[in-house]
């Protein structure tokens, strides 16, 4: 208690400048997202074969490499959480699962609508989608155990190792066009992916895109962290409130 | 270009929908949260006679 009642006035300056970094960062992502929507519909030439349902890919490939962003910081916050112990690292790792979630979750719809009319079906249990479905299912399991867990201190354990464990699934995604049959398009970003896959008005669009979600992903990676600060603080008073 | 299937179309409606009500609605609902969260934090400091020494704001993380 007298820690938070005593903070130094140097840690609320550094608190209030954070949060006037998020609402910059949230101004900033709004504009790069209009100026991307402008990209995607007006300047992105429309795809000769699958017409302007491709264009779904200039939001559903940055989404899913965010996704991945989120479960590799997941991972490592995690690893960190295990080794230090400490409230900071369990906050990363709980905010970057989270966002990864809702990530993950979008480009799986993404990819199910883009599929509909490309290849007629809404869902096809082919090696990307499969591995995909599998990765929401391991970090929806993480959120579930945090909130099941018998205690707090077991649900940051145990969610530290689910994520961990849970990222070997990432490589296994993003390799799965190539180490088994798909009908899934191959990498167009990445080690993989082959010269010249794009056209370069499409590719810069594409890396301009990624860099406006990242900015987003950013936003609401603090806002959670932030979130799960606040909320820490108020568990604390609750239980010295309880024990006073 | 070739002219485009204009079934294609609602479907890349449908996406960049769902992509953007799912974000406009995560990033309010956790606004909404963290302020509410806040305010909960403020009220008891208070009600503990203790003062933030903040200006009442936690949102570091």
């Amino acid at each position: 208690m007298a820690a938070i009642a005593g903070r130094p006035a140097g840690k609320a300056s550094w608190q209030r400048g954070l949060r006037d970094a998020r609402l910059w960062l949230l101004l900033i992502t709004a504009v790069l997202m209009l100026v991307d929507g402008y990209l995607i519909f007006m300047v992105a030439p429309t795809d000769a074969v699958l017409g302007h349902v491709q264009r779904i890919f200039y939001v559903h490939v940055p989404i899913s490499i965010l996704s991945f962003l989120g479960f590799l910081i997941c991972a490592v916050a995690g690893i960190g959480y295990l080794i230090r112990r400490t409230e900071r690292w369990d906050r990363v790792a709980h905010a970057s699962a989270e966002v990864g979630v809702v990530f993950v979750t979008l480009a799986l719809v993404t990819g199910i609508i883009w599929a509909r009319p490309v290849w007629n079906a809404w869902w096809q249990w082919e090696p990307r989608l499969t591995t995909t479905l599998i990765l929401w299912f391991i970090y929806v399991a993480y959120l579930m155990i945090r909130q099941y867990a018998p205690t707090p201190q077991q649900g940051r354990t145990w969610s530290a190792v689910v994520g961990i464990i849970g990222f070997v699934d990432v490589p296994i995604v993003y390799y799965s066009v190539q180490w088994w049959q798909s009908i899934h398009p191959k990498q167009v970003i990445g080690p993989e992916a082959a010269e010249g896959a794009l056209e370069p008005i499409m590719a810069q669009i594409l890396v301009f895109s990624l860099v406006a979600t990242l900015a987003l992903f950013t936003y609401l990676l603090l806002e959670r962290v932030a979130l799960r600060g606040i909320e820490d603080r108020l568990s604390q008073l609750r239980r010295e409130g309880n024990t006073d | 270009m070739t002219e485009l299937p204009p079934t294609n179309l609602p479907y890349l409606f449908a996406a960049f929908a769902v992509v953007w009500v799912v974000f406009f609605i995560y990033a309010a609902y956790m606004s909404w949260r963290r302020q509410s969260a806040q305010r909960e934090l403020d009220e008891m400091r208070e009600s503990n006679g203790q003062e933030s020494g903040s200006g009442g704001n936690d949102g570091g993380g």
